[in-house]
């Protein structure tokens, strides 16, 4: 009897060792693979962390003459040390592209969600979306030299590269608007029908108001992409800034941006007037003030958002 | 008088409808606009006087269609070298950021929720420094909430300044680092290698935020039904959670790839440039200035005209037509969703 239980026990005990080796092995691997994967994400975090505090400490240790670059008010001028044309263009160009994508982006935007029934035509939209929002950015540049520039009689100019932004920027605008647009409940607009609107009154009174708050976010956060951009409008917008100056509204005028006088300075030529020294001064500058610019319209964009969605859903 | 104002009403309604749908359509416009220019001035280069072979095209590797290196003055338009530059430097930094990026996807999902059963742990105590409950409670928010529009801003990183970061950062502490293998080389930072990590830097913010919506749209239930089995979390992340997003992941990283093969600035400031491919393949062909499509139409274009202006419009049909299977891999994949 008591040999028995032994026998069990003994047993027992060493499928129990076993089970407990397995167990530990088992939490051995768990273990190190949760640590691997957080030793990944805060390596990929703490890249992207250095990345951008790099740049502000660049703009900072750069020296232009006897200051930092961001502190030396030449920076700032409208001289070939400055980056006040530049700066001047980014805004241009970035609210020239918004006057002809907001509404057309927001147009197909509202037929995709109000209008379009399932069916082969919204397959088609659906598909050239995502090849457009595919194409590399400097195949579309050529396109836009070919088209715009050179069948459009527009040569390189401002108006040239908005439209080349405007193909650039459809697709991701698209998208935006849409999530805004069926954010809005289906109630509001069933209301707003039973009520006796038409479809484009219901839309104009009762959809757009309401999806204001996606629209916001969609066009600042396109407006983020229109400042980074570079390669679609090196071919269309130019390289350089014309003499008698960029400071107008003229849209025929070649011109260039934060981003393309960056790659400029860095790999083409020293404009005339300054040492390399200088040109890779006001490029790290130039850095630094574009991705400041860039954080406070992506944080911007989420704030502006929520902001105005509390006050419509206040009132 | 109401019946015209209901069919004023109507009128402006279909007025309304065709305006959106003609917005709707100038997008199918301009993507048949991109392939049609695109497509047709490349095609000139293979019918025109003068112009290039489809052998001589995509098998050579000497790249001159200006003529000007040669001193015959014959045109080459031998592209291969910057197809494989591109090739090259797309697979390794896919290959590269995919881990990365599907890490980070992981930890965002499934681990750092475990922060919030920490916090809660510790509610009591924070509940005396903080006296209101609301406050307490407020800090059992989803990380991920918090950290994906940080993704987003990462995403949106202009390429130029990332290369402009590279030229200055990593072409510089490169050089130094891979002097033994290329001999003191001056320009040995420049190259493959120092596009590949640049364009890692690219890519996983973009791969790792579709990771990050791919995971989450696995449903609580796999993950219960994993760790009911008695899976541990690594076990239920890497047996239940893994396959189940799969078609989803791969979609990220295709996408991943179309945006790497596509990207310009950031490679071209740090390959350095140089058209001739080298005669054999070796480590020290990663840390030498090289050359890629991009790159190519980036600096030469403008200078071209004539004949070896089409070479250069065909290399922009080469990139467009890849991104284009890219993009229909990615569809293919992504219409194998089990979860969306």
């Amino acid at each position: 009897m008591s040999t028995q239980v032994e026998q069990i026990t003994s047993q027992e005990r060493a499928s129990n060792a076993a089970m407990a080796g397995l167990l530990r092995r088992l939490h051995t691997g768990n273990n190190i693979a949760v640590g691997v994967i957080w030793v990944v994400a805060m390596l990929v975090a703490l890249i992207f962390v250095v990345i951008i505090v790099d740049l502000v400490i660049q703009g900072f240790t750069a020296r232009l003459g006897n200051t930092a670059v961001l502190l030396n008010p030449d920076f700032w001028g409208g001289t070939e040390l400055g980056i006040a044309s530049e700066v001047f263009n980014t805004f241009y160009i970035l609210i020239l592209t918004e006057i002809f994508l907001v509404p057309i982006a927001l147009g197909a935007a509202i037929y995709l969600v109000e209008y379009a029934r399932q069916g082969p035509l919204i397959a088609v939209i659906r598909f050239a979306a995502e090849t457009l929002a595919g194409v590399p950015t400097i195949v579309l540049g050529l396109f836009g030299f070919i088209l715009f520039s050179a069948e459009f009689q527009l040569h390189i100019s401002r108006l040239a590269g908005a439209l080349t932004l405007l193909c650039l920027n459809f697709p991701i605008a698209l998208r935006l608007f849409e999530q805004g647009l069926t954010a809005v409940p289906r109630d509001l607009r069933e209301g707003s029908l039973a009520m006796g609107a038409s479809k484009w009154r219901m839309i104009r009174t009762v959809v757009l108001p309401s999806a204001l708050p996606g629209i916001v976010t969609g066009i600042i956060l396109s407006a983020g992409r229109i400042i980074g951009e570079t390669a679609a409008i090196v071919f269309t917008m130019g390289e350089t800034n014309p003499f008698s100056g960029v400071f107008t509204l003229n849209p025929l005028i070649a011109s260039d941006t934060l981003t393309v006088h960056i790659w400029y300075l860095k790999t083409q030529d020293i404009p005339p007037g300054i040492t390399a020294a200088e040109a890779s001064a006001i490029a790290a500058g130039s850095a630094a003030v574009l991705i400041v610019i860039l954080l406070v319209i992506n944080i911007g964009a989420r704030s502006i958002g929520r902001a105005i969605e509390r006050r419509i859903t206040a009132a | 008088m109401q019946l015209q104002h209901v069919r004023r009403g109507h009128l402006y309604d279909r007025i309304a409808r065709t305006v959106f749908l003609c917005c709707a359509i100038l997008l199918v416009i301009v993507i048949v606009g991109i392939f049609f220019f695109v497509g047709q001035n490349a095609l000139h280069l293979f019918f025109e006087p003068g112009g290039a072979t489809f052998q001589g095209f995509f098998g050579g590797t000497t790249w001159d269609p200006t003529g000007v290196t040669s001193d015959s003055g014959i045109p080459q338009y031998g592209a291969l070298g910057l197809i494989i530059g591109s090739i090259v430097i797309t697979f390794f930094s896919v290959l590269i950021a995919t881990p990365l990026a599907i890490g980070v996807a992981l930890f965002f999902v499934e681990v750092s929720p475990g922060w919030t059963i920490t916090i809660r742990f510790f509610q009591p105590l924070l509940e005396i420094f903080v006296d209101a409950h609301q406050h307490a409670l407020a800090l059992d928010i989803d990380i991920i909430r918090f950290f994906q529009p940080l993704l987003e801003i990462f995403v949106g990183v202009p390429s130029v300044v990332i290369g402009f970061l590279g030229l200055v950062v990593l072409v510089p502490f490169m050089t130094k680092l891979v002097a033994p293998i290329t001999g003191n080389s001056p320009v040995g930072g420049y190259g493959w290698a120092a596009a590949i990590i640049v364009l890692v830097v690219m890519i996983v913010p973009t791969i790792a935020s579709i990771s990050i919506d791919a995971l989450r749209a696995v449903p609580m239930s796999v993950r219960e039904a994993s760790l009911a089995l008695g899976s541990t979390r690594w076990q239920m992340m890497y047996r239940a959670v893994l396959p189940a997003a799969l078609p989803a992941l791969a979609t990220a990283v295709v996408f991943g790839m179309a945006r790497a093969i596509g990207e310009t600035l950031a490679v071209a400031m740090v390959l350095g440039g140089s058209d001739i491919l080298p005669s054999r393949f070796g480590l020290d062909t990663f840390f030498q200035p090289n050359t890629n499509i991009t790159q190519a139409i980036l600096n030469e274009f403008p200078e071209t005209y004539g004949v070896s202006r089409d070479a250069y419009w065909m290399l922009a049909f080469v990139l467009l037509v890849i991104s284009f299977l890219f993009i229909c891999i990615s569809r293919y994949f992504a219409s194998r969703r089990v979860y969306r």
